[in-house]
């Protein structure tokens, strides 16, 4: 039995604006185990990326705060330790890449200096070993003349050299655990393809877990091995990823996936979820997809269906699948 | 950058010209008349006209401005109508003293104005913002001469610290120094905490954050350098007003310095003073312009020249 290295357990993170708290994540719980990729799939604005911040507790310039649950990594309870403890996690045991390469490294610094910032602080490297290490995790992500880019700024590189700098940046210290927040969104569909290419064989050679945050389910296919999907800040169904794909179960889940176009199919128009994912001010009563939803039913929009095991390995939130206890109910 | 800078201190001489000549024009338009203010109320009007004729004033204006620059060109400035002495002697007596204030000055402007600006940007609507940018717009609306007396009150009278003016030892520029500096560090505590809360929005602070940096590093290292840009350019131009002297506090600390040295030569019509001060303000400008565009490049690697 593999052992699980991230266990996150009736999370709840509410923004606190003016006009009110959100719950932009209410009570999700999944977990990764060691070595395993996982994806995470929804639509914008379905917590997906609050998730991933509030692991890292870096929601310090959002309105965001976790007011519930766990988050417990390798047995620690990250939610209760010290913001010093944190820091030694952060970029050194859980790493994370971000949507937006362009921006997410800073102008002012060579990249160099940007990357070994993280290995002399973690794992107290010197200068010249520092450099060294940085050279080669330049080759390694597949950066050409390493030794002269780490000379260079971020303006002078391309979108998608700017991610494998940042691959380069959240390897560098080995962590145990990669948060990719769209790693790829921003990209050319070939660069795209190399990205996902170099995260899989990092993962191989370095035996890292990724958490794999994502909208695009071909993404999912490339790289996952297991995938929860979420909708209004819930998890609405988690399986294996041939599973996900072969035997969808919510109608999320199955609206998600006639969503994309297969090659060979001929057709007039693109199958699309109608509607849009609910604001906090209008959040339906029941299940939060009932409005959506083709297959709904009474109950859906009076009461909130659990996430319950449908199959082995296979968990969804859905009456239709809990026709038990909706009879019960009715 | 050696080329920009060898071709931008080029670039100054045409400026400077333009600027010669809207000097003298504008001079000239002062209403008043010098011949008679250096012949004296009592003079008869052929006094004066032999006045005007020695000064060269009952010249053609065009005339007048290329014997001006003519003697220029050859490092001469003139003489004082007051004091008949060589105009680039009177200017660097009060040179040094207006320098060394403005130094000083900026001095505190900046080490406050930053410390004010990053506590503010960073508790953001915590009580240290509010006492921070409380301070800032005191420091900008509190007009100068009354934070001047208001010092020279509390600290040389009462206490008996500092002397009430002059500039006879250091500690002559302390209270003047304060003063001159108080609106400065006031707009560079705005400005500062306001880009400061720019940047620190941006995604790469999120980075520096994501890496396990300490939060004082992300401010002062990652944030800092990106928010200074537009800092830079601002305290520059502060920098050069303040060193065309303020009349104002110089004025009221006895200073003597060229805001005092213009504002008597404006009063007397000392037409070649007031050029030379003018000329001088004008050259400053362009040279801190010139510094501030360098550092520019320096700070920001995306600017090449």
């Amino acid at each position: 039995m593999k052992e699980k290295l991230l266990e996150i357990t009736n999370l709840k993170t509410y923004f606190f604006t003016d006009t009110g708290q959100v719950p932009a994540v209410n009570g999700v719980d999944f977990y990764i185990h060691e070595g395993e990729t996982l994806g995470v799939v929804g639509e914008s604005g379905c917590g997906k990326s609050v998730t991933s911040l509030s692991v890292m507790r870096l929601l310090t310039d959002t309105p965001g705060k976790v007011v519930d649950g766990s988050i417990r990594f390798k047995g620690k309870d990250l939610l209760s330790l010290s913001e010093k403890e944190m820091r030694k996690i952060r970029g050194n045991e859980i790493a994370m890449i971000f949507q937006e390469p362009m921006t997410s490294l800073n102008p002012v610094y060579t990249i160099g200096e940007q990357i070994g910032e993280a290995v002399k602080l973690h794992l107290k490297y010197n200068k010249k070993e520092a450099k060294n290490h940085v050279i080669n995790m330049l080759k390694l992500v597949g950066i050409p003349r390493a030794e002269e880019i780490i000379n260079e700024y971020p303006h002078q590189l391309s979108g998608g050299m700017r991610q494998r700098i940042m691959i380069a940046m959240a390897m560098a210290c080995n962590p145990t655990l990669l948060i990719a927040d769209e790693p790829t969104t921003a990209l050319d569909v070939t660069i795209q393809a190399q990205i996902l290419e170099l995260m899989k064989k990092l993962k191989k050679e370095k035996a890292t877990s990724i958490m794999l945050i994502t909208h695009d389910l071909g993404v999912v296919a490339e790289m996952c091995d297991r995938v929860i999907v979420m909708y209004a800040g819930k998890v609405v169904e988690e399986a294996e990823v041939t599973e996900i794909f072969d035997n969808p179960k919510h109608p999320y889940t199955k609206g998600l996936l006639n969503s994309i176009p297969k090659l060979g199919q001929k057709m007039d128009r693109l199958d699309s979820i109608p509607g849009n994912v609910p604001t906090p001010a209008n959040m339906p009563k029941g299940c939060k997809f009932a409005p959506r939803c083709s297959q709904v039913m009474d109950i859906c929009k009076e009461n909130e269906p659990d996430l319950i095991q449908v199959e082995d390995g296979h968990k969804c939130r859905c009456f239709l699948y809990q026709n038990e206890m909706a009879r019960v109910v009715n | 950058m050696f080329r920009f800078i060898v071709k931008r201190l080029f670039g100054i001489i045409p400026t400077l010209l333009i600027v010669s000549i809207l000097v003298f024009l504008f001079v000239h338009m002062i209403p008043g008349d010098p011949a008679r203010l250096v012949a004296g109320p009592d003079a008869s009007y052929e006094d004066v006209e032999l006045v005007r004729q020695d000064l060269g004033l009952d010249k053609p204006l065009v005339t007048q401005y290329f014997t001006y620059m003519s003697g220029l060109f050859q490092g001469d400035l003139g003489t004082s109508m007051k004091t008949k002495r060589p105009v680039f002697d009177e200017i660097a007596d009060r040179f040094m003293p207006t320098f060394w204030l403005t130094i000083w000055s900026m001095v505190w402007a900046i080490i406050f104005g930053l410390l004010i600006g990053v506590i503010s940007a960073t508790k953001r609507n915590k009580w240290q913002d509010y006492t921070g940018m409380f301070t800032a717009v005191s420091g900008i609306s509190l007009p100068s001469f009354w934070l001047g007396l208001m010092l020279i009150q509390l600290f040389s009278v009462q206490l008996g610290w500092f002397p009430t003016g002059g500039n006879d030892s250091w500690t002559s520029y302390i209270l003047p120094s304060i003063t001159l500096g108080a609106g400065v560090a006031a707009v560079i505590a705005r400005f500062t905490r306001s880009s400061l809360m720019d940047i620190l929005r941006e995604d790469y602070i999120r980075t520096g954050r994501a890496k396990g940096l300490k939060e004082n590093i992300v401010v002062w290292k990652h944030a800092l350098k990106n928010a200074m840009i537009p800092v830079v350019t601002m305290t520059g131009l502060q920098f050069g007003f303040l060193l065309g002297g303020s009349i104002v506090v110089e004025t009221v600390f006895s200073w003597p310095g060229l805001g005092r040295l213009l504002i008597d030569s404006v009063s007397y019509r000392d037409y070649p003073v007031i050029q030379a001060e003018l000329l001088l303000f004008a050259f400053e400008f362009i040279l801190i312009n010139l510094i501030v565009d360098v550092l520019y490049g320096i700070m920001n690697p995306q600017i090449r020249y």
